[in-house]
């Protein structure tokens, strides 16, 4: 009974702001309700006994990119511009075929029910063992080549971000090691012949 | 009674949320991230909720790698929002049509 009650309460709070997160005019006042519905869909993650990554989820999203987020706001000062009519023409429409497709869905879902297959006994899984030690053994048995590519895709992450915000400035004086190591001894010293003056 | 279905329903809400957001969206290219954020939580949502209703891990492997390459995304995204900004001087999305002609 108290997990219908969470369920309920939390997922009403997620809907809204995540409505909220479209509807502000101001990204600051959305960024900050995208972070209340990150941490609001980690209780919930917690409620299917996924803590490990409800955790990793508040962490590295609350924590690193939504900083991120509003740290590139911040920056960029946008703050002036938002005073323009903040929906286009299509809006309307839009909506409606959201609308639809929310309806579809849904409908999907709740009639062919029976077709979802569950598996019968739903276990306790965290009495047993932990459920970020079940990942864990999981992620670094069966799954190590992924795991490699991931951090390989967060390296390459690393190097686009860094190189596409990289400015070089002008008129820097470098040192350009490979010209100075292939220097040719012979061409550093010319000796010239002298007339002898009397 | 929280049935599989529940789960399923509230990630379908979230994720039409983020279209709908990503549509009718004019100011800036911000806002369009996070709605792709959105919609990355709501494919999570749907993840886990069929990895706990079917007791089978590999949903929640799934999830943590979803959450890995959504965190390069929007490093990257966000990159390329601040070097466009400091060519373009703006990020609204309507005057961003230099490859209209």
């Amino acid at each position: 009974m108290i997990k219908e009650l969470i369920f309920y309460s939390f997922s009403s709070v997620l809907i809204c702001s995540s409505l909220a997160v479209v509807l502000f005019r101001n990204p600051v006042y959305s960024a900050v309700s995208l972070i209340l519905s990150f941490i609001t869909s980690g209780f919930l993650w917690l409620l299917l006994e996924a803590e490990f990554l409800a955790i990793v989820l508040i962490l590295v999203y609350v924590g690193a990119v939504m900083v991120l987020f509003l740290f590139v706001i911040m920056m960029l000062n946008i703050n002036k511009e938002t005073e323009k009519s903040s929906f286009n023409s299509v809006a309307p429409f839009a909506v409606f075929i959201g609308l639809i497709i929310v309806a579809e869905l849904i409908t999907i879902i709740w009639i062919n029910s029976s077709q979802f297959s569950t598996s019968s006994t739903v276990i306790q899984q965290s009495s047993q063992m932990g459920n970020t030690l079940l990942l864990g053994t999981e992620l670094f048995t069966n799954y190590i080549l992924d795991f490699e590519i991931a951090g390989f895709i967060l390296l390459l992450a690393i190097i686009v971000a860094i190189s596409l915000t990289l400015r070089p400035r002008k008129n820097l004086k470098t040192q350009v090691a490979s010209e100075q190591i292939n220097v040719d001894p012979k061409k550093r010293m010319k000796l010239v012949d002298l007339k002898e003056t009397k | 009674m929280l049935t599989l279905q529940s789960y399923l329903t509230l990630g379908a809400i979230i994720f039409s949320i983020g279209v709908i957001g990503i549509v009718i969206n004019r100011k800036n290219i911000i806002i369009i991230m996070m709605c792709i954020e959105l919609l990355l939580i709501a494919v999570n949502f749907n993840f886990i909720a069929f990895s706990y209703f079917n007791q089978d891990l590999a949903g929640q492997i799934f999830v943590f790698f979803i959450l890995t390459v959504a965190a390069a995304e929007a490093a990257i995204g966000l990159a390329i929002l601040v070097a466009l900004y400091r060519n373009k001087k703006t990020i609204d999305v309507q005057e961003l049509n230099s490859l209209r002609n």
